[in-house]
């Protein structure tokens, strides 16, 4: 047990690896939010008026509303969002025509964090993989590939790039699925988001490729509100991909983005998240709070949106990936891993709702606290009148290491059809002593053994990632797994 | 008599008639005290807003009308034997206890008790030895800050049931209460228990909860305070038959000492709006608990079990069972919550819910919640809702079973899970004789 406990100590001690911060000059707002700001947000983004009027429309909403605190199983100081710079734009040249223009510094980060946009350009020539819309601080800096898919007719570029060249689509899909009603957050994003990715994949084209963005927040101060909006027309089918990583910094950050997919008819969209933004030291002090709201609709038939995500970041994640299944026959999976450690809280989970005739859902969340952490998964199953057939099947596990952390499950099972199925289990235990015993009965030392053991009760989830990114995630399990043995 | 005002949810509209009703109660200073503290509360709280987390599923601004009166006019003597006879158990030899709308009635009980036995009063005729015994235990566990119908229930109770079972009392039968509530215009009626289980002592309660009035606008809002003391053992059946046309808050708050063993049985088969508060906390090592829960709804019956293990200390066991069928346009829910705190380690803590529904009217709400914060545990908890299984209904059919009986023959199957944790077997066959009452139409 000494052993353990030194074993512990020793591990929890492990800095956060992709602490830095870059020297990018950065273009930001004042400090503080009111219509000032929103309106400065939008000159700066050289934006049509009726984007403005939605932000400003928006805005006057969000004033008349409180700031939810009570219901999520987190605590955290008050936010001043008057203490928030809600605009941070890297200085750069209007266009880059190649990667040589990018500042030396951006280049130099993007290698910390491993994903070499050098290496992706290289590598391009031979097989494409990957394309990357990286995303600093709000604003997109570079979107490769963009060529290949174009010719496919796939629209993927930056929201505001978006608002410019394909209003028509922006202002149909926009807000149709997370409208600025409803949240707090979610009103705060549509007034003030400064940038994020947009992607259009038209009818019956399947991506070729992976589509990725990459999110990082870098200035102190900043909130980051990006905005994401997906939509697989009829039989189109997308794989998108979600990375972060945020240097270390004192101060909390805010970050409450909306994502929105849209998927018709036959459609499938498949999203992924890797998310590891700075935790907070092991005092709890710092880090990022992540609140965010993702839902996705499947709006026609036959339609697929597959939602999975691995958390190990961030100081507090309060998010909900949800699908809305309106379309008859179509089908809503969520996978999650969620890991926190220390004074990390996470309130996590899911929302199902079913409409349509025959749908399916699957909700499969594997949680793990360590140190003084709490973990929640907060789900929803909700099967309206009228959703003949509707089947969902929901397994939490929590797992927990070390007798300060705590892990708690809230599923909400509304059922008003009854040829529904639903069924819902959740577990909570440790690792099993047995288990450590029989590893390291054969030679294998225990914090190898927990690795092992963990990597091994996620499997369910990360074997629905993209190949790309499952490596990524293994790794972020085992770093974040390092302080957490016990 | 008062009235409860139409903007109850406020609690200040009620406050005036909360404090009319102070002065027409009797009991100690000490009881006054203890209203008291209860009028302040609920006055704080009002009645659970229609966001209020507790009572989402259950909105009370239905029950709580203007017309509804505060408390019931003392003791019916409409009452007859003869007339309470009927909801007796066949084949149960019991020590009866009549409370009529919450004023326990000797003339109706039967009891027949020896010396050393066990004590049953009232408010007003406790033993003397036993009033510390009271005072200690009494109001001390249900928390009136936590629901807000404990609050009301202490603010307004008239009379309270005293039982005490003396140490390494091995009770020989068991203790029947029949809970009646009698009353025809709409009136709220609080009854008050306290159930004190001595060191070592063993015994088997049922409560069955009757309603014999006629207007369905009445409100019982029951609390029940269970003391289970070191090394005893309690079983105690919830009964809710008999009940149509009533509205139901029914809280039992348990507290279990080191060792002691509490099983429980909740069966809901009538009433209009009723809700089951049950929370059980295990405090001290080595306590086992098992929550077991049936209801079968039609017709536009409400239900809602709510139930709270708080383990707060380590090596304890828990163990909820919960069947629901669900017919017509009823509806359900099931909160079930399992709190494990910091130090109680070893908890093992399982959870079991499962509901059917048989119609596209009705409609079924579960929560099942886990809040761990200790480590070296085991909970789970699984919940299921769906119709009944067509293969299983075909392999009937095919032998020859009408679609009728063979969808009652795997209801019944279903609802025996429960059924067949009874202990007392008069109990068991009476309650499978309504269920197959029910079921089979």
């Amino acid at each position: 047990m000494a052993k353990e406990n030194q074993l512990l100590e020793e591990i929890t001690g492990s800095e956060y690896k992709y602490g830095f911060s870059s020297d990018i000059e950065t273009e930001t707002a004042p400090k503080g939010l009111n219509e000032d700001t929103v309106r400065f947000i939008s000159a700066k983004k050289n934006e049509p008026e009726w984007m403005l009027a939605s932000r400003l429309k928006a805005f006057r909403y969000w004033l008349t509303l409180e700031e939810p605190r009570h219901w999520a199983h987190i605590q955290y100081p008050v936010i001043d969002f008057q203490d928030i710079i809600y605009y941070a734009a890297p200085k750069r040249p209007k266009e880059l025509k190649s990667l040589d223009e990018v500042d030396p510094e951006l280049l130099r980060t993007f290698e910390k964090l491993g994903i070499s946009l050098e290496e992706q350009k290289r590598l391009s020539g031979v097989q494409s993989t990957i394309a990357i819309d990286a995303v600093i601080d709000s604003v997109s800096v570079k979107t490769t590939f963009k060529e290949t898919l174009a010719e496919k007719g796939i629209i993927f570029c930056s929201f505001s790039e978006a608002v410019q060249e394909h209003p028509e689509l922006v202002k149909q899909y926009m807000g149709s699925v997370v409208p600025y009603t409803d949240n707090y957050y979610a009103a705060l994003n549509a007034a003030v988001f400064s940038d994020g990715s947009f992607c259009y994949i038209p009818k019956g084209v399947r991506c070729p490729m992976e589509l990725s963005t990459y999110f990082r927040i870098n200035t102190s101060g900043t909130g980051q509100f990006e905005r994401t909006l997906i939509i697989a027309d009829e039989g189109a089918y997308v794989s998108y991909l979600e990375g972060c990583t945020a240097p270390m910094r004192d101060e909390n950050q805010l970050h409450a983005a909306v994502v929105e997919i849209i998927a018709h008819k036959n459609g499938e969209v498949k999203y992924s998240t890797v998310q590891n933004w700075y935790p907070g030291d092991k005092q709890g002090k710092g880090g990022i709070y992540n609140f965010v709201t993702k839902r996705g609709i499947c709006l026609g038939d036959n339609s697929k949106i597959s939602w999975t995500q691995v958390e190990t970041g961030s100081a507090i994640t309060w998010k909900y990936p949800s699908v809305i299944l309106k379309g008859n026959n179509s089908v809503g999976e969520f996978y999650s891993v969620a890991v926190t450690n220390n004074y990390q809280q996470a309130d996590t989970g899911t929302k199902m709702t079913h409409l349509g005739k025959n749908t399916r859902s699957t909700i499969v969340s594997k949680g793990i606290s360590a140190g003084f952490s709490n973990n929640s998964y907060r789900g929803l199953v909700r099967i309206a009148k009228g959703a003949t057939g509707a089947r969902n099947h929901s397994q939490c596990d929590s797992l927990l290491m070390g007798d300060k952390c705590g892990a708690h499950t809230f599923p909400y099972i509304e059922i008003k059809d009854k040829s529904a199925i639903v069924e819902h289990e959740a577990t909570t235990s440790k690792i099993g002593e047995d288990q450590i015993f029989y590893c390291n009965q054969r030679g294998i030392p225990t914090e190898k053994a927990v690795a092992l053991i963990v990597n091994g009760y996620c499997k369910e989830v990360l074997n629905q990632l993209p190949m790309e990114f499952a490596v990524e995630a293994q790794k972020l399990l085992t770093v974040s797994l390092e302080g957490s043995v016990g | 008599m008062s009235t409860i005002a139409e903007k109850i949810n406020t609690g200040e509209k009620l406050l005036p008639s909360l404090e009319k009703e102070q002065d027409l109660l009797s009991g100690s200073e000490a009881i006054r005290v203890i209203r008291r503290k209860g009028v302040d509360s609920f006055s704080k709280q009002g009645l659970p807003a229609r966001k209020s987390e507790e009572y989402k599923y259950s909105p009370v601004s239905l029950l709580f009308k203007p017309e509804l009166a505060l408390r019931a006019p003392i003791q019916s003597p409409v009452l007859k034997t003869r007339d309470i006879d009927s909801y007796r158990i066949p084949q149960l030899d019991a020590y009866q206890i009549t409370l009529v709308n919450g004023f326990f009635s000797p003339e109706l009980s039967a009891l027949q008790l020896e010396d050393g036995m066990i004590s049953v009063s009232s408010l007003s005729t406790i033993p003397a030895p036993l009033v510390p015994l009271f005072t200690k235990h009494f109001g001390n566990y249900a928390s009136i800050h936590a629901d807000p119908f404990t609050a009301l229930n202490t603010a307004v109770f008239a009379d309270v049931l005293f039982i005490s079972i003396p140490e390494k009392k091995l009770l020989d039968k068991p203790i029947q209460i029949l809970n009646i509530i009698h009353a025809d215009s709409p009136v709220l009626i609080s009854p008050r228990i306290l159930i004190h289980v001595g060191k070592g002592a063993s015994v088997q309660i049922i409560e069955n909860y009757i309603y014999t009035g006629k207007s369905s606008q009445v409100v019982s809002n029951a609390l029940t305070e269970i003391v289970v003391e070191e090394g005893s053992r309690a079983l105690f059946y919830k009964i809710q038959d008999h009940c149509t046309d009533l509205n139901l808050i029914s809280t039992t708050q348990v507290l279990q000492k080191t060792g002691s063993h509490f099983d429980t049985h909740t069966v809901t088969l009538s009433g209009k709006w009723i809700r089951n508060n049950l929370n059980i906390v295990p405090d001290g090592e080595h306590c086992e608990t098992h929550l077991n829960g049936l209801f079968i709804l039609n017709g536009a019956q409400h239900t809602d079990n709510h139930t709270l293990v708080d383990h707060r200390k380590p090596n304890c066991e828990s163990n909820q069972l919960y069947r629901g069928i669900l017919d017509d346009k009823s509806t359900g829910v099931f909160n079930g919550k399992i709190y494990v705190r910091p130090d109680a380690q070893k908890t093992n803590a399982y959870q079991s819910s499962k509901n059917m529904l048989l119609s596209d009217e009705a409609s079924m709400n579960t929560k099942p919640q886990l809040e761990i914060y200790a480590d070296d545990v085991k909970c789970s908890h699984g919940s299921s809702t769906g119709q009944i299984d067509e293969d299983a209904l075909f392999y009937l059919r095919a032998r020859g079973l009408s679609i009728d009986s063979a969808r009652a023959l795997l209801m019944l199957a279903f609802a025996r899970d429960v059924v067949n944790t009874i202990r007392i077997d008069a109990l068991r066959t009476e309650v499978e004789r309504l269920i197959e009452k029910r079921l089979t139409k």
